[in-house]
């Protein structure tokens, strides 16, 4: 197993930014098989694909469009969840750049499957040049004639990592202070302005015309049984070839940090893998002997997530890394539920005390009980994202948060570095409306 | 099992509940309570916010639920922490969190003792705290208006104020700013709360983050009494609870009555108290050229000589602001004792329209309201306007505009119209005016007489400021004012007799939708009833009148209400079924179709926040209206008027520069002035920008 070019193919030969390149490697072809079939037809066709959901969920894309309440006299709308905000992930962002007609064709074969006839983009405020490249692509599919009665919106977000989940996401769309809403309702039943609405990640929707040239069942075969297809996989932190890689799910996660990616640089060890962004658990260097697909990662008690590796070397220290993880998701925590919004900063605060050598023994479990505290209790997911990382921290380098505390500070001394590795909160300070084009 | 009806179990009870029932109700049908804070039904759909409501529900996912966003369903198992150790767990960590930030200053906080946050950590939180590193700090308090302080750091964030400013008030003042443990709640760039019911937040808010101004630091609870009332400052009648401490209405809360104010107050109802204790409150008869102090013997016997002089020609005006008791004793002292059958009536209400009579809430339900009033709904009976918004949001199409003419000739009219309305309420101008046209009937046969007023009897301050009723006091020999504030009647009455106020009072009074209502004394009046001095005035005319409140009423009642006992009036008072419709319908009276000239018909509306117990609270003054002209959004297109614009008012002559507001709830042709601001325009304006 290796590279599979689904949502990146062609890209070596072709400017796929461009309308009749697209069009010349088979573009857009699928929107007409598509439009062929009914709705029951095309839903059916996507469930037999199985393809998983590419934002971190990995729900079945097909099934979510079944659940769509087509009866509903509102209107039906599908929206493309592109506020890719995690740490560590940036494969969103690459199919934006390089192949966004292939995203537009998936909104419009999908949109085709629920009867919707808008299609909403929130993409990322932060991705202005993604922004530019996928709106010019709309403009030029439109002025092409290849929507039909479908039109689709590009939305730019304000710069808050809330709104990637899904339901934050739809109230910042209506216009509203983005934060969660609670569920039940699900959005297939009352989602954005209260009609049944599909939300799908970027790699997914776009991975959705593979499956019309393909076909369900020869899609199906591809990657893994579990979890078919492939995945862009963002792979950044402390290893000679960051980038992105698209890959069929199912390839050894060995094989693409050391094979494809040249492993940790410099001789240096490697410490530690966040396979999923930054909010998964990370797994100690002798767990990587994984396939990279949704199930096996999930057996080793951890996510795929966003399909975002961060590989971390031997001059981290855990407990900086935890607190820079914390600070982000305390920074991120949109206020709304109780758990989340106080647990968050209370994290931090104990794990600060912890690195400065200013702790007892006894914070470390209250850490972990704070944290218990917050998962599942949340009305989101982003508490759980707070302690699933810093749990799996205190559990497998134990160790080096009870040195700081009977060492009275840090074991590094101020060598330590986390160079690469999530970038620090002062470094969040970019502005996305501070570029909104005229 | 009933069709409509599911049954599920709660901690090992089997309750049966409608389709639909939240579980936070499901679990009180079955007598058990989850706690919450966020929750609250009459703020829109629950959001699930605080995490209090945590439970053990099965079908669900293996992790405790937020019981408050979920509905009831067959065979439905439900643990609260009386019997699940996760949900006991859960609601305790919800509880460590909220306190973890919160100051814990409950000796000096005036929510102390009847604190939400209190009770539920007595009962379902942690005994101790785990917190050792610096509490989260904001500057405070903040007053977010004259009338409401807010502290951050109490704040639990349940965002329960915000959803009313947004959901049921509509103004979209109060806002959350901020993301995660700094969100705080604001008013947009620290600009006050300005709105007609900006007071309910204090009440909603289950902690003391936004409180009373007014009542802060006044009290505690357990040293203060509540009195179950009705407002007396507007035609709606909601129900309050005064608190009382050392004799002194200290604040004013909701007493929810679901179908007539659905636990929501106004600004006016909720403040304007103070003026009880008004610096020019009258505290003595007054008499003399100078209006000084006199004794009450002399006061009874300048009375009794007046109206012997007046006689026949003696007129009483009244102001709509008495109980029904006074006001019927007054009558009962003018035609029968005195002889004096004219009266100056606060406003005609038209009986017919019993037979089209609902309770307020029914405007919830509706489909198509039409609102003929040219004054704006909100400023005449507020909380009318809260029913109004919700029926928008139900998805009722509401219209605006008299179909011909001004309102005012419709009046009469209303039952005769062919509207096709099932229910139809009026908006009498008054609190109690229509108890009060009940009342002056009831009280004798005699006919008025059309001569110039001898004397004239003035009852009530909103009266004694009312021009038409100036007008009339300059053609008597003498006036006799009964009033609470001395500015009321300086140099227009002989003789001034002490009124109470209706915090002060035992009574009742009709509202809008015809129901009757008990007004309890909250507080003693520095000054004896009104109906006390009424009988021993009556006496000297041969009048038998008891001093006693329920006992008027029961001679009133058996004339007018059916023989209902005072005791029956309860605390939570039913509305009358409906009249039946009268068979033979006259014709309406022919009204003046309105002007179609170029000209905009100006009505210069009085605002809520006028009148003797506003101008006498000072922290109120802020909501007085702007110096603004309401327009249609057409007229104002057709004048290239543009909303905050600068605009010229004029006509005949005179002229005005005010800022214009362009809303919808307007009917086109007609621009709204508040009275205060509409200077000497005549009622046919241009506006030009």
């Amino acid at each position: 197993m290796a590279e599979l070019q689904v949502l990146l193919a062609g890209t070596d030969d072709h400017d796929l930014t461009k309308l009749d390149e697209y069009l010349a490697v088979g573009g857009y072809a699928g929107v007409g098989k598509a439009r062929a079939m009914t709705p029951e037809e095309l839903i059916d066709e996507l469930q037999r694909a199985t393809l998983r959901g590419r934002g971190g969920a990995g729900f079945p894309m097909g099934r979510k469009a079944s659940l769509i309440d087509r009866s509903s006299p509102k209107p039906k709308y599908l929206v493309v969840n592109a506020d890719e905000s995690e740490p560590g992930a940036f494969k969103d962002r690459e199919v934006m750049a390089r192949v966004p007609h292939r995203l537009i064709e998936g909104c419009l074969i999908s949109a085709h499957a629920i009867e919707a006839h808008e299609v909403f983009i929130f993409i990322r405020g932060e991705y202005l040049s993604e922004y530019e490249i996928l709106q010019a692509a709309v403009d030029e599919a439109r002025a092409a004639g290849l929507f039909g009665d479908v039109d689709i919106l590009v939305h730019r977000g304000a710069g808050a990592y809330i709104c990637g989940e899904e339901t934050a996401l739809l109230d910042a769309l209506e216009g509203r202070r983005g934060q969660p809403r609670p569920r039940p309702p699900f959005p297939p039943v009352q989602g954005l302005y209260d009609a049944p609405t599909q939300i799908n990640n970027v790699s997914t929707i776009a991975t959705v015309p593979a499956i019309m040239e393909m076909g369900a069942e020869a899609f199906a075969k591809t990657g893994t049984e579990s979890s078919p297809g492939s995945a862009i996989f963002s792979i950044s932190g402390n290893i000679a070839r960051p980038g992105n890689y698209e890959l069929e799910l199912g390839t050894p996660m060995r094989e693409l940090i050391y094979d494809l990616a040249g492993g940790v640089p410099d001789g240096r060890e490697l410490k530690a893998v966040i396979p999923g962004g930054s909010s998964v658990p990370a797994l100690a260097p002798d767990e990587i002997d994984v396939p990279l697909d949704y199930d096996s990662l999930q057996k080793i008690g951890t996510f795929f997530g966003a399909a975002s590796l961060i590989v971390v070397d031997d001059r981290c220290c855990i407990v900086q890394l935890a607190l820079r993880s914390a600070k982000f998701y305390q920074h991120e925590s949109c206020g709304k539920c109780t758990p989340c919004r106080e647990g968050t900063r209370w994290m931090v605060q104990i794990l600060e005390r912890i690195e400065a050598g200013d702790a007892e023994l006894s914070h470390i479990e209250l850490l972990e009980s704070i944290g218990s505290r917050i998962l599942g209790r949340s009305l989101c997911a982003l508490g759980d994202f707070a302690v699933y990382p810093t749990h799996s921290y205190i559990t497998k380098w134990r160790n080096e948060f009870v040195a700081h505390i009977e060492q009275g500070g840090c074991p590094y001394g101020g060598a330590s570095s986390l160079e690469g590795i999530v970038a620090p909160l002062d470094q969040h300070t970019h502005s996305p409306m501070a570029e909104v084009p005229a | 099992m009933s069709a409509g009806l599911v049954t599920l179990t709660i901690d090992e009870r089997e309750v049966s509940v409608p389709k639909g029932t939240g579980l936070v109700e499901a679990a009180l049908a079955a007598g058990i309570e989850i706690p919450v804070f966020c929750y609250e039904p009459r703020l829109g759909p629950p959001v699930g916010a605080c995490r209090m409501c945590l439970c053990e529900v099965q079908p669900g996912p293996p992790k405790p639920q937020a019981a408050c966003t979920l509905q009831a369903a067959d065979g439905m198992v439900v643990r609260t922490a009386r019997t699940s150790a996760m949900a006991a767990e859960a609601q305790n960590g919800t509880l460590e969190f909220l306190l973890v930030n919160h100051p814990l200053d409950c000796p000096v906080c005036d929510k102390g003792g009847e604190c939400p946050l209190q009770d539920l950590t007595f009962r379902y939180g942690p005994g101790n705290t785990r917190m050792t590193f610096p509490k989260r700090t904001f500057e405070k308090p903040i007053p977010i208006s004259p009338l409401i302080a807010l502290d951050r750091e109490r704040c639990i964030l349940c965002y329960r104020c915000t959803r009313f400013s947004e959901d049921v008030a509509e103004d979209g003042q109060l806002v959350a700013v901020n993301r995660g443990a700094q969100s705080v709640i604001a008013t947009f760039e620290d600009e006050p709360y300005v709105g007609h019911f900006s007071g309910n937040v204090t009440e909603i808010c289950p902690v003391g983050a936004l409180t009373s101004t007014q009542y802060r630091f006044e009290a505690r609870p357990w040293e203060i009494q509540s009195v179950p009332t009705v407002c007396g400052l507007c035609p709606v009648g909601c129900n309050t609870s005064a608190t009382t401490r050392e004799g002194k209405v200290k604040r004013i809360q909701s007493r929810n009555h679901p179908e007539i104010d659905e636990g929501w107050l106004c600004d006016k109802g909720r403040f304007a108290y103070d003026h009880l204790t008004a610096r020019d409150r009258i505290t003595a008869p007054l008499g003399g050229n100078r209006l000084a102090p006199i004794g009450w013997d002399e006061a009874i016997d300048r009375a009794e000589e007046l109206l012997r002089r007046g006689g026949a020609s003696t007129v009483t005006a009244l102001s709509g602001g008495e109980s029904v008791e006074e006001a019927y004793g007054l009558a009962r002292l003018m035609r029968d004792g005195v002889g004096a059958n004219t009266a100056v009536l606060p406003e005609q209400v038209p009986d017919g329209l019993d037979a089209y009579r609902a309770p307020l809430s029914a405007l919830r339900d509706c489909k198509t309201i039409a609102v003929l009033c040219d004054e704006p709904v909100v400023e005449r009976a507020p909380v009318v306007e809260l029913w109004l918004k919700a029926a928008r949001r139900n998805g009722a199409t509401i219209t605006y505009g008299a179909p011909e003419g001004p309102v005012d000739a419709l009046v009469t009219d209303l039952p005769n119209l062919q509207l096709g309305a099932r229910t139809v309420y009026y908006l009498p101008r008054t609190p109690n005016g229509r108890g009060v046209t009940d009342a002056w009937s009831a009280a004798g046969e005699g006919e008025p007489v059309d001569e110039e007023p001898r004397v004239l009897v003035i009852s009530g301050d909103e009266a004694a400021q009312d021009p038409s009723v100036r007008v009339l006091a300059e053609r008597a020999d003498a006036v006799i004012g009964i009033g609470m504030f001395r500015d009321s009647f300086h140099g227009l009455a002989h003789l001034v007799l002490p009124g109470t106020s209706y915090l002060e009072r035992d009574g009742t009074t009709i509202n809008l939708e015809g129901r009757l209502q008990r007004q309890r004394r909250a507080v003693l009046a520095p000054v004896p009833d009104v109906l006390a001095w009424l009988s021993k005035l009556a006496a000297r005319f041969d009048v038998e009148l008891s001093p006693h409140a329920s006992v008027v009423f029961e001679e009133v009642s058996a004339k007018c209400f059916g023989g209902v006992t005072f005791a029956e009036v309860g605390e939570r008072a039913d509305l009358p079924p409906r009249a039946a419709r009268s068979e033979t319908q006259e014709p309406g009276s022919q009204r003046e179709p309105g002007s179609r000239d170029s000209g905009l018909r100006l009505v210069a509306y009085r605002p809520l926040f006028s009148g003797a117990a506003v101008e006498r609270t000072p922290e109120l003054h802020f909501q007085r209206p702007g110096d603004e002209i309401q327009i249609a959004p057409a007229d104002a297109q057709a004048r290239g008027v543009v909303n905050g614009a600068t605009v010229t008012v004029s006509s005949n002559g005179t002229s005005l520069e005010l800022r214009a507001r362009i809303t919808r709830e307007l009917a086109p042709g007609i621009v709204r002035i508040a009275r205060d601001h509409a200077g000497d325009l005549h009622a046919t304006v241009q506006v030009t920008p």
